[in-house]
């Protein structure tokens, strides 16, 4: 899986938690900050990392991604970041399998 | 499963877990991984707090974990009724049972969501392995009172001219959090149920059994609540932080980190004390990086 069907996933996922019709406003980039661009509430972004957990499952390890930030890295996510994240999760599978 | 339906009620829930490479949880070998509920706050306040700061660390070192929205919070329903404190613990047996937990839990709770553990503690005292309260209210004689205080003092500050431009002009999360805050305090009965709350007796205290510890800022406005609990739990452990408020949990939460890898490593030691940042004294040459923040 490439980084942009990771990007073009967590797009979809942003749409039901946040609706569709505030991101046609928005183009999801890498660069987009969670908070500052798409003024995701905490708990939307909870709700988000929620399905993101569903989707990939325990393929990818978002408790210890997480754990490792402070509430102001939390807060400064870019979408950018959790991409990349999750690709090099799926890759360590892939690799391993 | 991020919705559950308990008690009558849908709420949103997040349950998070160790990381690969931990042991799988196995009761029957005597190795279960310690399961920790977090409960949150009243009205401005939501799983998240606790997401964004203990949770995941907590998981991550080898617990299962249960965030869930409180009834009529976060992306919770909000029904119009049923926000007393009995309601609030009928919420926590409910979910447990339709999550299939009956073990004794360790509760960490935050302000209000400390009360809730507290009573939960002392109506399902086999259900509790732990407790830790954040800057937990005791619900003293007076309390709900002073509870629906503050609740109208931020429906009063919502509904003044300058405060509706500012919400309405600081964006969607702004928006957003400022209409669900007013839908709660207007539109349910969480201010009618706090002022008939009545106290928790404080006989059943002394007989608590599971080991508290308690986190407050010395200069919280219920840091009393936390000396008054001291006299009567039997197993208190109260960690207080000198130069913080009420709102420790985000102020310093590496600190609060800190002190429940303690609680949950078998209190070895005496309990990290928390040193307050030591601020350079402004020179003459250069304005202190926090001037800018004090001035405006």
């Amino acid at each position: 899986m490439d980084a942009d069907t990771i990007l073009a996933d967590i797009t979809q996922m942003l749409a039901q938690v946040i609706g569709e019709d505030y991101l046609l406003e928005v183009d999801v980039t890498m660069d987009t900050a969670f908070s500052g661009d798409l003024e995701l509430e905490s708990i939307e972004f909870v709700a988000l990392a929620g399905l993101m957990k569903e989707h990939y499952g325990a393929a990818v390890d978002f408790v210890g991604f997480l754990a490792d930030m402070d509430l102001h890295e939390i807060i400064a996510l870019r979408v950018g970041q959790v991409v990349d994240h999750i690709w090099l999760c799926l890759e360590a599978v892939g690799s391993r399998g | 499963m991020a919705d559950v339906v308990a008690n009558g009620v849908r709420f949103h829930v997040q349950q998070l877990t160790p990381p690969p490479g931990f042991a799988p949880d196995s009761p029957d070998s005597g190795e279960a991984r310690p399961s920790v509920v977090f409960i949150h706050g009243l009205v401005m306040d939501n799983l998240s707090s606790f997401y964004y700061t203990l949770a995941n660390p907590l998981a991550a070192a080898g617990a299962d974990v249960l965030l869930y929205d409180l009834r009529g919070h976060g992306l919770s329903e909000r029904p119009p009724l049923g926000y007393a404190l009995e309601d609030s613990v009928e919420d926590l047996v409910g979910l447990l049972f339709e999550l299939g937990i009956d073990g004794p839990v360790h509760i960490v709770g935050n302000s209000y969501g400390g009360t809730v553990g507290l009573a939960f503690a002392m109506a399902y005292p086999s259900r509790v392995a732990s407790l830790v309260l954040v800057e937990g209210h005791f619900a003293v004689q007076g309390w709900g009172e002073e509870m629906a205080r503050t609740l109208w003092g931020i429906a009063f500050g919502m509904e003044l001219e300058e405060a509706r431009t500012w919400v309405a002009s600081a964006g969607r999360k702004m928006t957003r959090m400022a209409g669900k805050a007013d839908a709660l305090i207007n539109g349910t009965s969480l201010v009618e149920d706090l002022l008939t709350a009545v106290p928790l007796p404080r006989q059943p205290l002394a007989s608590l059994a599971c080991p508290v510890l308690a986190m407050y800022g010395d200069e919280s406005d219920v840091i009393d609540r936390a000396r008054d609990l001291a006299s009567l739990v039997p197993d208190f452990t109260l960690n207080i932080l000198q130069g913080c408020g009420h709102s420790i949990l985000m102020e310093v939460p590496a600190h609060l980190r800190a002190v429940l890898a303690w609680w949950f490593a078998g209190r070895v030691g005496p309990a990290p004390l928390y040193q307050p940042p030591v601020l350079d004294p402004p020179s003459a040459s250069a304005a202190h990086p926090l001037a800018e923040l004090v001035a405006g």
